[in-house]
């Protein structure tokens, strides 16, 4: 989780990912920076992500994105 | 039927009184009916492509859940998905790149194939966007496929939205337009206040600057010194045709107890490109977001140049240039989604430049900012992001309304080589002549006030509508019969226009 909380600031370092759980919802994260996070995703977890995953259930705050890639591994 | 007309307008009174009236068990049906009624008022022969789209979206709809229900090969599925797009798509590619492929043709192989003009069915590019979101979220399992063929069709002939949009997302439209709606007062004046706002903007606002915009771009050579005025008129023309119709289309939705999706917010307060795409034609932009952009970004062929764009140019920029390439790649495709036409194709790359640019320099940027001790919180610098973002979008509006890119050319050396501000009042403002020019100016100019004063209303979170009904009853009345007294006084002398939106 330390390690997601590392890549997602530097993606966005304005956005209080401690606290946020509407980033998507509220349009907080912009399709760049989503895919910009799918992108580290890949190269730090080796997980694919297809556009099914891409929705603000999986995206809403850094513990949803965790839970996605836990899933996502375990897959 | 125009959504300016009498017609129009007594339609509406009866397919509202239809459905409060019918049981609650068939007000969807109500709806349905209705829609195919307005359908066919435009031509009986229009009715074969939005049945064709119906029928072909909904069994590939069945056919997808049955073999996901099946657990079929994921190959299957994007064999039976792909056929579906295609086919979806089929009858949009016909009527509207027909003609363009076939001079394309004639150009490249020096061939003399006859130029083939088909009738452009109403909504064609709506209702075909809206369908192919559906199958795709049936495909990935965001949305559970209809079964009732008679619910599908409402969900895609629903008819405020056949003109000009907005593209309905099937999971928070559908279930709106099935659920029977009660009689709201609140929902009702809601939707009046919407109404009378959006026709307000089209023909008081819209048509007027359109008078001056035609007047220029019809004879530029005369016109040569008011040409930036022309521009800016048919940037204000362009938004306040375009929301001016979403407003008239939600509010009929509101009507019906229905909240459709938002297609404007505020765009010339936009402070980048990427922000303006965000509050213009926001559904289609969405659209573009959820069944073009994710799909290309997430393929395999973007992942391996994705690895590949790494290792070239390090983590960070690395990251960046391919979702710039697919930002490239989406508004090529809503450049031609607009028309085909060069013209088009040079708009949509130009959006994409900007953006993938913007993008790629995006380090840059906050690395300069961060020198130059600019937070992004001053209020200049936000003024200054809005005024830097509007002169872009403007710019772009030359390609827009000229009919070739040469044209556009011509515009922009005369619009940066002559000024005469006289030339204005040569122009002949609708059945006033050119008398009238002091007085359309004037109503435009009051009119863009009440527009933007509104918008930074808007922008602040204020509820327009409930700070209206919240005054004493006689002041609301009199904000509606105001409203209502100003189009019938400026709407009716100016050149009536149809809707820009609705050749697309």
């Amino acid at each position: 989780m330390e390690e997601l909380m590392e890549i997602l600031e530097d993606i966005s370092p304005d956005v209080d990912f401690e606290n946020e759980t509407a980033l998507m919802d509220d349009k907080i994260l912009s399709s760049f920076d989503v895919l910009s996070i799918v992108s580290e995703l890949r190269a730090n977890y080796g997980i694919r992500i297809t556009p099914a995953e891409i929705i603000p259930d999986n995206f809403n705050s850094a513990e949803a994105i965790w839970n996605m890639i836990c899933r996502l591994k375990e897959g | 039927m125009s959504l300016i007309s009498n017609a129009f307008i007594l339609f509406v009174v009866a397919a509202v009184c239809c459905y409060y009236l019918a049981p609650m068990k068939i007000r969807w049906v109500v709806l349905l009916a209705f829609s195919y009624v307005y359908y066919l008022a435009g031509g009986v022969r229009y009715l074969f492509f939005i049945l064709y789209s119906t029928i072909v979206v909904y069994l590939f709809g069945l056919a997808i859940d049955h073999l996901q229900k099946k657990n079929a090969s994921l190959k299957t599925q994007k064999r039976v998905i792909t056929i579906g797009i295609v086919a979806s798509f089929l009858m949009l590619g016909i009527v509207k790149y027909l003609g363009f492929f076939t001079d394309l043709l004639n150009t490249v192989f020096d061939t003399k194939i006859p130029g083939m003009t088909v009738l452009f069915p109403l909504g064609i590019s709506f209702y075909t966007f809206q369908s192919v979101g559906y199958l795709l979220d049936v495909y990935w399992k965001k949305a559970e496929a209809e079964k009732n063929f008679f619910r599908f069709a409402l969900f895609i002939s629903f008819f405020p939205q056949l003109v000009q949009g907005p593209i309905g997302n099937y999971n928070r439209l559908a279930p709106q337009l099935i659920t029977p709606h009660k009689f709201s007062s609140e929902a009702i004046c809601r939707g009046l206040m919407r109404i009378i706002w959006g026709y307000a903007k089209k023909m008081i606002i819209a048509d007027w600057a359109g008078v001056f915009v035609d007047a220029i771009w019809g004879d530029p050579d005369r016109y040569n010194g008011i040409v930036l005025f022309g521009l800016i008129f048919y940037g204000i023309q362009l938004y306040a045709d375009f929301s001016g119709g979403i407003d008239v289309v939600i509010g009929i939705g509101n009507l019906f107890g229905i909240r459709m999706d938002e297609n404007f917010r505020q765009p010339y307060l936009a402070t980048s490109m990427a922000d303006f795409w965000k509050r213009w034609h926001i559904t289609l932009g969405e659209w573009m977001m959820n069944y073009v952009f994710y799909p290309i970004t997430l393929s395999g062929w973007m992942t391996r140049f994705s690895g590949w764009s790494r290792k070239v140019f390090g983590k960070k920029t690395g990251r960046v240039v391919p979702i710039a390439l697919a930002d490239f790649i989406v508004f090529f495709l809503v450049g031609i989604w607009h028309g085909a036409s060069w013209k088009y194709v040079v708009y949509g790359l130009v959006n994409g430049g900007i953006i993938a640019f913007s993008e790629l320099m995006g380090n840059r940027y906050r690395s300069l900012r961060k020198t130059l001790h600019i937070t992004g919180k001053e209020t200049w610098f936000h003024i200054f992001q809005i005024v830097r973002t509007y002169i872009i979008v403007n710019l772009r509006w030359f390609y827009d309304r000229s009919d070739t890119v040469a044209e556009g050319n011509y515009l922009v050396k005369q619009a940066f080589s002559h000024f005469d501000c006289s030339q204005l009042f040569d122009i002949a403002a609708g059945r006033g002549g050119t008398a009238f020019v002091p007085t359309a100016l004037l109503i435009i100019t009051v009119g863009c006030i009440v527009m933007v004063a509104v918008g930074i209303l808007k922008e602040r979170g204020t509820d327009l509508y409930q700070k209206i009904t919240a005054l004493p009853v006689p002041l609301t009345v009199a904000t509606y019969m105001i409203l209502l007294l100003l189009i019938g006084t400026f709407g009716s002398t100016a050149v009536l226009k149809g809707f820009i939106y609705a050749q697309f």
